[in-house]
C-alpha cells in the first residue's frame, strides 16, 4: 500500500509549491521575457546604451501608438496581411497540388525531382530580382515572390506525406472499385495531413520572409516597406514599431498552425 | 566471509509535487556469497530493480548499508558492472566500440581496452560482429553486447536486471543456456533480477523471494539442482516442487501489487 | 511501360513487360528516374534556348542558356564576379563559424539546465520564428553599411536553427544512456562526451544544414538592401539595369553554391552519423 501524506490538508507553502513545479515553463518563460523587455528599458534610461541606437520599451510603445492612431500602422498592415494571405493561399494550392500529382504518379515524380530539388536547396531569394524584372514593382511582385518561396517547401513536404500513406490502405479503397478521386480524397489528402500541415507551418515563415522581402526592395506600402522607409531615416523605434509586429504575427501565426497540427493528428502516435 | 552485504536497507522516496513518501524498499538484508548465482523474483513494482540501483551505487540508500568485500558502497563503479533489460547500447557505436565503453569510464590505455573487448566479444560468441551497429542485431545478440560490456571491466558483481526481459520466450531460453555456459568458466557473483520463476530456478544457487511494494524479502530458497544445468532440468520433479513453491508465495504478492497499481493509477 | 501508379508504386498494377523488347524495357524502367530527370532539364533548357533567342523582346526578359554562358565567361574574365563572390563569401564565414560554435555551446548548456531553457524559451523562439530580413534595415543603423552589418545578419541567421536544433537534440538523448555510462562510474564530464555530444549530433547537423540555408539568404539580401559590395550588389545593379543574362548568371552562382554546401553537408552528415534518427524543427 502506497505511503501518501494527506493532500487535502497539505499547507499552503506545500500546494503553492506544487503549482510552481507543473507551471514551471511558462513561469520562467515569461520571466525571461519581462526580465529582457526590463533589462532594455533600463539600459536606455540608465545610458548604458545610445537609447537612440538601440531605443526602449516605453519609446517603442509611443511609436506603436503613435502610428497606430494616425493610421498609418492599420494601413501597412493590412497592405502586408492581403499580401500574405494572397501569396499563402496560392503557394498552398499549388504546392499540394504539385506534390499530390508528384505523389500519385511516378513519371511527374522523376521529372520534376531535378527541379524540385534545386529549388529547395537553393537560396529563392536570389531569383528575386529576376520576378521584378519581369513583373516591375508593386503588389503582384510581392506576391509572386511569396509564391515562389512558399510553394517549393509545401509542395515537397505534401509529396513526403503522400509517400509516407500505408500502400495497404489504398489497396482497401481500390478494392471497392474507388477512382483515384476517391483514392485522393478518402486516403491520401487525410493521411497525408500531419506531414502537409508540416509544410505548411515552414511555409508560414517562407511566406512572411518572401512578403516583407519583396516590400522591401519593390512596394511602397506595408509593413517591410515601412521599416525600410524608416530605416533610411535612421529612425530606431520607428523601425522596431513594424518589425515587432511582424514578429507577432508570424508568431501567433505559427502557433495556430502548430495547434492545427496537434488537433488534427492525435489518431497518430508518433 | 560475505562477499556482498545488505543490512537492513530501506529506500525512500519523496514524491516532489506534493512532498509524501513512497516506501520502496522496506529493510532488506542479504548476504551473497562469492561465485554464487542468485535470482531475484518478486511482482511488478516491488523494487527489485532499484535494489540492483542501490548496490551499483545509482542510488543511495535511506537507511541500512551495502557492503562490498565488508567495504561499503559510495558509488557506482566497474567492481558491480550492471546489465540492462533494454540493453543501453550506445546506438552511434559499433558493437566493439559498446564493449569498450565501461573500460573507457575506468580509463584503460586503449591497447588493453581493445584487447579485452575482444575478449568478452568472443566469449559471448560475437566476435564476427565486432563492426556492425546495434540496430543491426537482434534482441538477443543485443544484450549479448551488453553482457560482454560489463564482463569487460572485470566485476566483482555482475547485476542483471531482467537481463532476458525484453526477448521472446524462446530467445530467452536459449540465452539462459549461453549465460550459465559463459557464467561457468569463471563463476563471477551474479545477481539476477527476474520476474520469471522458471528462469530463475533454472540459473540460480539460490532464489529471494520479494514481495510487493514495499519490497521485503519473504523467503530465501536454497536450489540444489545438480550443475552444468541442460534443459531438460525444466522437466524434473525437483523443478517442478521448487516452481510451485514460489508461486505459492509470489501469487498473493502479485494479486496484492496489481491491486496497488491500479489505485496509483486512479488516485493520483 | 507501365501506366500510372498510384501511390507507392508498390500498391498500383504494372502493365507486363512486352516480350520483343523485354530487355531494353526492363533497363529503361531501371533506370526511369535518372533518364525522366535529364530528359526533363534538357527539354526545359531546349525550350528556353528557342523561346528566349526568338526575339530580342524575349531575350532581355529571360535571356537563353548560350546567352548566360557567354556573359558568364565575361564576368569571371572581367573579374568583377570573382571579386563579387569573395566579398559575399568573407561575409558568410564570419557570421556562419560563430554563429555554429555559439549556437552548439548555448545548445548544449540550454539542454542540460532546464531552468535556463525555460527563462530564454519565448525569447528564442521570438526570434527564431522573426524574418531576420526584417532586421536589416536595423543591423545597417547599428553597423554601418560596412561587411559587419552582413556579418551581423549572417550570425543571427544561423545562430537559432543551430541552437533550437541542438536543444532539441540534447533532449531527445535517451537516458538509459546516460545511466549506463554512469552505471560504470562515470562522471559528469564524461557523461557528456560520450553520450550527450555523440547523441545530439544528427540533430545538430539539422540545424547547421538549416542555419546555412539562412546564412546565404542573408548575405544576399543584406549585399541588396546596403548594394556596396558583393554578390548582392551586383544583383542590385543589373536589376536596376533590366540585365537578365547577368542576372541569370548570379542567380545559378548563388544557387549553386547554396545547392553544393548543403549537398556536402548532407554527405558529412551520411558519414558521421549513420544511425540518425529524424529530427528537424
Amino acid at each position: 500500500m502506497a505511503a501518501r501524506a494527506g493532500s487535502l490538508g497539505a499547507p499552503p507553502g506545500l500546494r503553492l509549491r506544487r503549482v510552481y513545479l507543473r507551471h514551471e515553463a511558462a513561469i520562467l518563460g515569461v520571466l525571461g521575457l519581462a526580465g529582457f523587455t526590463a533589462l532594455w528599458e533600463l539600459a536606455g534610461r540608465l545610458g548604458w546604451i545610445n537609447p537612440v541606437v538601440l531605443s526602449s520599451p516605453s519609446r517603442v510603445g509611443d511609436a506603436l501608438l503613435r502610428q497606430a492612431r494616425s493610421g498609418e500602422l492599420p494601413r501597412d498592415l493590412q497592405v502586408t496581411a492581403v499580401e500574405f494571405v494572397v501569396g499563402f493561399g496560392i503557394a498552398v494550392a499549388l504546392g499540394v497540388a504539385i506534390g499530390v500529382l508528384m505523389g500519385l504518379y511516378q513519371d511527374v515524380e522523376f521529372s520534376l525531382d531535378p527541379f524540385i530539388w534545386f529549388l529547395y536547396a537553393a537560396p529563392l531569394v536570389a531569383f528575386y530580382p529576376l520576378i521584378i524584372v519581369w513583373l516591375g514593382f508593386g503588389f503582384w511582385t510581392v506576391v509572386a515572390i511569396t509564391v515562389f518561396l512558399t510553394a517549393i517547401p509545401i509542395a515537397v513536404n505534401t509529396l513526403a506525406g503522400i509517400r509516407s500513406v500505408d500502400p495497404l490502405l489504398v489497396r482497401a479503397v481500390r478494392s471497392f472499385g474507388g477512382s483515384t478521386a476517391d483514392v485522393v480524397t478518402k486516403v491520401l489528402l487525410p493521411a497525408s495531413l500531419p506531414l502537409v500541415l508540416a509544410g505548411l507551418r515552414i511555409g508560414i515563415g517562407r511566406a512572411l520572409i518572401g512578403v516583407i522581402l519583396g516590400e522591401m526592395f519593390s512596394a511602397n506600402a506595408g509593413l517591410g516597406f515601412r521599416m525600410t522607409y524608416y530605416g533610411a531615416r535612421l529612425r530606431t523605434t520607428d523601425v522596431l514599431v513594424p518589425m515587432l509586429v511582424i514578429v507577432v504575427f508570424g508568431v501567433v501565426a505559427t502557433q495556430l498552425v502548430r495547434l492545427l497540427e496537434t488537433r488534427l493528428a492525435r489518431w497518430r502516435e508518433t | 566471509m560475505e562477499q556482498l552485504v545488505l543490512d537492513d536497507v530501506r529506500l525512500t522516496y519523496r514524491r516532489p509535487l506534493d512532498d509524501s513518501e513512497f516506501l520502496a524498499l522496506d529493510a532488506v538484508s542479504l548476504a551473497v556469497a562469492e561465485g554464487e548465482f542468485v535470482a531475484i523474483v518478486g511482482p511488478s513494482g516491488c523494487g527489485k530493480s532499484t535494489l540492483l540501483l542501490l548496490i551499483n551505487g545509482l542510488l543511495h540508500p535511506t537507511s541500512g548499508r551495502i557492503l562490498l568485500n565488508g567495504r561499503p558502497v559510495a558509488a557506482p563503479g566497474p567492481d558491480r558492472a550492471l546489465v540492462f533489460q533494454e540493453f543501453a547500447l550506445l546506438p552511434w557505436r559499433t558493437v566493439l566500440h559498446n564493449v569498450e565503453l565501461g573500460l573507457e569510464v575506468i580509463r584503460k590505455p586503449a591497447a588493453a581496452r581493445r584487447e579485452l573487448a575482444r575478449e568478452n566479444l568472443r566469449r559471448v560468441g560475437l566476435s564476427a560482429f565486432e563492426r556492425y551497429y546495434p540496430h543491426q542485431l537482434s534482441g538477443g545478440m543485443r544484450q549479448r553486447v551488453g553482457i560482454a560490456r560489463a564482463l569487460a571491466v572485470g566485476p566483482e558483481v555482475l547485476l542483471m536486471d531482467e537481463p532476458f526481459g525484453a526477448l521472446d520466450a524462446q530467445t530467452r531460453q536459449i540465452m539462459g543456456a549461453e549465460l550459465l555456459r559463459i557464467w561457468e568458466r569463471d563463476r563471477k557473483t551474479i545477481l539476477f533480477v527476474t520476474h520469471d520463476i522458471d528462469e530463475s530456478i533454472y540459473l540460480a544457487d539460490r532464489v529471494v523471494v520479494m514481495s510487493a511494494n514495499p519490497g521485503r524479502v519473504l523467503e530465501v530458497l536454497p536450489i540444489t539442482l545438480p550443475r552444468p544445468r541442460d534443459f531438460e532440468a525444466r522437466n524434473s520433479p525437483a523443478f517442478v516442487e521448487y516452481r510451485r513453491r514460489i508461486w505459492e508465495r509470489l501469487e498473493q504478492e502479485v494479486r496484492k501489487s496489481l491491486a496497488w497499481q491500479f489505485s496509483e493509477v486512479a488516485g493520483e | 511501360m507501365s501506366s500510372d501508379a498510384v501511390g507507392p508504386a508498390a500498391a498500383g498494377i504494372q502493365a507486363p513487360a512486352r516480350p520483343a523488347s523485354a530487355r531494353l524495357a526492363l533497363a529503361l524502367r531501371r533506370h526511369r528516374r535518372g533518364l525522366l530527370g535529364t530528359a526533363s532539364v534538357v527539354v526545359f533548357l531546349l525550350v528556353w534556348q528557342l523561346v528566349g533567342s526568338h526575339s530580342a523582346v524575349s531575350a532581355d526578359l529571360i535571356s537563353y542558356p548560350t546567352q548566360v554562358l557567354a556573359t558568364a565567361a565575361q564576368m569571371t574574365a572581367s573579374g568583377e564576379l570573382g571579386g563579387a563572390a569573395l566579398v559575399s563569401l568573407q561575409e558568410f564565414v564570419y557570421g556562419f563559424v560563430p554563429a555554429v560554435v555559439l549556437g552548439i555551446a548555448l545548445g548544449l548548456a540550454m539542454g542540460r539546465f532546464r531552468r535556463v531553457r525555460y527563462l530564454l524559451d519565448p525569447l528564442i523562439m521570438a526570434f527564431y520564428t522573426a524574418p531576420r530580413i526584417a532586421l536589416i534595415p536595423l543591423l545597417v543603423i547599428w553597423f554601418g553599411v560596412g561587411m559587419e552589418s552582413k556579418v551581423a545578419v549572417v550570425f543571427l541567421g544561423a545562430v537559432f536553427p543551430v541552437l533550437v536544433n541542438t536543444v532539441a537534440g540534447v533532449e531527445q538523448i535517451d537516458p538509459l544512456w546516460v545511466r549506463a555510462v554512469r552505471s560504470f562510474g562515470a562522471g559528469e564530464w564524461q557523461v557528456v562526451t560520450k553520450v550527450v555530444m555523440p547523441g545530439a549530433l544528427p540533430a545538430v547537423m539539422a540545424g547547421v544544414r538549416l542555419g546555412l540555408g539562412r546564412a546565404i539568404i542573408g548575405v544576399i539580401v543584406g549585399e541588396m538592401y546596403v548594394a556596396v559590395a558583393g554578390v548582392g550588389r551586383l544583383v542590385q545593379v543589373y536589376s536596376g539595369a533590366g540585365r537578365a543574362a547577368e542576372l541569370v548568371v548570379l542567380v545559378v552562382v548563388t544557387a549553386a553554391f547554396g545547392f553544393v554546401s548543403i549537398t556536402a553537408l548532407r554527405l558529412i552528415e551520411e558519414r558521421i552519423a549513420p544511425w540518425r534518427r529524424e529530427l528537424e524543427v
